[in-house]
C-alpha cells in the first residue's frame, strides 16, 4: 500500500508542468481557432484538390524549363558573391589577424545578419531593386555572410599561428601572408562550406521566386492563384526534380572534397 | 655576418627569459645554440630575423652589398626587405601542404617579385629552374611535382631546406630542424645543412649535443637566458651537467659515439612551449 502511495506521489512533480502546457496549448488553439473539426475539414479539401491536381499539365513544361535554369542561376550567382563578400567578412572577423576593433564591427553585422531571414532582406530589396531575379541574387549573396562569414573566420581561427608567422619569415607582404598563410590551408573548407550553402540557396531560391525574384518559385505562385492546378503540379514536380537533382550534385562534389582533405 | 649585441628580454612579471646575449657568427661558420628547454634558445633565434622584438639590444645583419642593418631599430618596410635573404627553417616544416614541393620551393622567393605577379602563381621559367635545382641540391628532384602533404617528415624537411636555398639567403637560420626526425633523416638533413654555411652564416637551435658535435663548427649554450658557453663544438660531460642539469649524471650514455648505446635526445616536452610564449 505504501508502495502505491509512493508512486503516485512520484508523478506530483509533472502535475503543474503538464497542466501548464495543456492550458497553453488549448489557449493557443482558441486564439487561433484550430480545433479538430477544421482539421478534419481541411483534409478533406485537401485530398480533393490533390485530386483537382492530377494529371500534371506536361504541355506547359518546356515554357517551365526557362524559370528553372532561373532559379538555378540566381542560387548560382548568389553563392559565387556570397562566399567571395563571405571570405572578406571571415577575414576581418578571424582574431589571429584582424585587429580587435575590426573583429568586433564585424562579427556583430554578421550576426545581425544572421537574425535576418533572406525573404525580409528581398522585401527590402524589392523596393530597392524592383521585381525580378537581381533582387534575388543579392539578397541571396547578402544572406551567405551571416553563416559563411562566422564559419570561414572559425576556420582561419583554427590555422597554426606558426604557419603565418613561416610566410612572413620569408618578407612577404601582407596580401601574400593572406593568400599563402590564412588562405591556402582552408580551401577545402572554404569549397566544402559554399557547397553546403548552395544546397541551402537552391530551395531559398524557390521560395523568394514566389515573392519576386522570379524563376521557378513565381511560376509555382502564379499557377495556383490561377486555379491552374494541373499546370502547379508540374511546376512542384520540376521544382522537387531541380532541388534533388542539385543537392545530389553538390553532396557528390563535397565528398570529393573531404576525400582530399583526409590527404592534406 | 651577423652580430648580436646584449638581447634582453623579459615576461610583465620581471622574469628574464634572455639576459644579455650577446656573439657574432661569420659567414664560414655554422653555430649551433644548446640550451634546456626554456632556457632562450628558440627565442634568441626568433630576435635574429625580428618575429620577436626583444626588449634591448641589437641584432646587425650584414647583407650581400655589405650594408649593416639593425633589426631591432627598423621599419616594418626595412624589415621586410631584410627577411627576404634570411632563410629559416623550422621544427614543425610549415610548408603549404597543399602545394607541390617545387610550388612550395617557388614561395621562399615570394618577398622579392611583386605582389599581384605571386598570386597568379607567375614565376619565370629561370625560377622554376633554380627551383628544381635547390630540390636536386637536397637531393628530391624526384619528388617536384608530388603534394608536400602526401610526403614524410623528411622529405618535407628537404622541401624546407631547398625553399630556403632558393632564397638565396645571406643568412640561415634552423630554429629545432631535426627535432621531429628519425635518427638517420636527422643526420642526413645536417649533413644538407652544413656545407651552406660555406657562403653564409648559419645559425641552428639544437637539443642534439651529438649532432652538434659532429657538424657544427661551433657551440653556444644558453642557460636561464645567458651564454655560458661558446666556442669548440665538442662539450665535456661536465659542461653537458651544466646546461641540462644534474639529472644527466644519471643517465648512461656516450654522446660522441655514432650510435649511442641508449639513444639519449633532449626531446621536447611540454615545457619547451615556454620558449615561445605569445608575448
Amino acid at each position: 500500500m505504501t508502495g502505491q502511495t509512493y508512486n503516485l506521489k512520484r508523478y506530483r512533480k509533472w502535475v503543474l508542468p503538464v497542466l501548464a502546457l495543456a492550458i497553453s496549448v488549448e489557449g493557443a488553439a482558441l486564439v487561433c481557432g484550430a480545433n479538430i473539426r477544421g482539421l478534419n475539414r481541411g483534409l478533406i479539401q485537401g485530398f480533393s484538390f490533390l485530386g483537382h491536381m492530377f494529371p500534371p499539365d506536361w504541355s506547359a513544361f518546356p515554357e517551365m524549363l526557362k524559370p528553372a535554369v532561373d532559379t538555378i542561376i540566381i542560387a548560382v550567382l548568389g553563392t559565387f558573391f556570397g562566399t567571395i563578400i563571405s571570405l572578406g567578412f571571415g577575414l576581418a572577423a578571424a582574431s589571429n589577424i584582424s585587429p580587435r576593433w575590426l573583429r568586433r564591427l564585424t562579427r556583430g553585422f554578421i550576426r545581425i545578419e544572421r537574425a535576418l531571414p533572406e525573404i525580409i532582406i528581398l522585401l527590402f530589396l524589392v523596393a530597392a531593386f524592383g521585381l525580378g531575379p537581381f533582387g534575388g541574387v543579392i539578397s541571396l549573396t547578402i544572406g551567405c555572410i551571416g553563416m559563411l562569414g562566422k564559419l570561414f573566420a572559425d576556420a582561419i581561427e583554427e590555422i597554426d599561428p606558426v604557419s603565418i608567422e613561416a610566410i612572413e619569415a620569408l618578407g612577404a607582404s601582407k596580401i601574400q601572408v593572406i593568400v599563402f598563410g590564412v588562405l591556402q590551408p582552408i580551401i577545402p573548407s572554404i569549397i566544402s562550406f559554399a557547397l553546403f550553402r548552395f544546397e541551402l540557396n537552391i530551395r531559398l531560391s524557390v521560395v523568394l521566386g514566389a515573392v519576386g525574384a522570379g524563376g521557378i518559385g513565381l511560376e509555382l505562385y502564379r499557377s495556383f492563384s490561377l486555379l491552374d492546378y494541373n499546370k502547379g503540379l508540374t511546376c512542384l514536380i520540376i521544382t522537387l526534380a531541380l532541388v534533388i537533382i542539385t543537392e545530389r550534385f553538390s553532396e557528390f562534389l563535397r565528398s570529393k572534397v573531404k576525400l582530399a582533405g583526409v590527404l592534406r | 655576418m651577423i652580430e648580436v649585441k646584449n638581447l634582453t628580454k623579459s615576461l610583465p612579471n620581471g622574469r628574464k627569459l634572455l639576459d644579455g646575449i650577446s656573439f657574432t657568427v661569420n659567414k664560414g661558420e655554422f653555430v649551433g645554440i644548446l640550451g634546456a628547454s626554456g632556457a632562450g634558445k628558440t627565442l634568441t633565434v626568433r630576435c635574429l630575423n625580428g618575429l620577436l622584438k626583444p626588449d634591448s639590444g641589437s641584432v646587425i645583419v650584414e647583407d650581400d652589398q655589405h650594408v649593416k642593418r639593425d633589426i631591432c631599430s627598423i621599419s616594418k618596410r626595412q624589415l621586410k626587405k631584410v627577411r627576404e635573404k634570411i632563410g629559416m627553417i623550422f621544427q614543425g616544416f610549415h610548408l603549404v601542404k597543399r602545394l607541390t614541393a617545387l610550388d612550395n620551393v617557388l614561395i621562399g622567393r615570394l618577398g622579392q617579385i611583386n605582389s599581384l605577379r605571386s598570386l597568379v602563381y607567375g614565376f619565370t621559367d629561370k625560377e622554376a629552374e633554380e627551383a628544381l635545382s635547390a630540390l636536386e641540391k637536397v637531393k628530391i628532384q624526384h619528388l617536384a611535382g608530388a603534394r608536400v602533404s602526401s610526403m614524410s617528415g623528411g622529405e618535407m624537411q628537404r622541401v624546407a631546406i631547398a625553399r630556403a636555398i632558393f632564397q638565396n639567403p645571406t643568412l640561415l637560420l634552423a630554429d629545432e630542424p631535426i627535432s621531429n626526425l628519425d635518427p638517420s633523416n636527422a643526420k642526413n638533413i645536417m649533413k644538407l645543412i652544413q656545407p651552406l654555411s660555406k657562403d653564409m652564416p648559419v645559425i641552428g637551435v639544437f637539443h642534439q649535443p651529438e649532432m652538434t658535435a659532429k657538424y657544427c663548427s661551433r657551440v653556444i649554450a644558453i642557460k636561464a637566458g645567458r651564454i655560458i658557453y661558446d666556442g669548440d663544438p665538442k662539450i665535456s660531460d661536465e659542461l653537458l651537467i651544466e646546461i641540462y642539469g644534474e639529472e644527466l649524471r644519471h643517465l648512461e650514455a656516450n654522446f660522441f659515439s655514432e650510435v649511442p648505446p641508449v639513444p639519449i635526445t633532449f626531446t621536447k616536452t611540454k615545457t619547451e612551449l615556454h620558449d615561445r610564449p605569445n608575448l
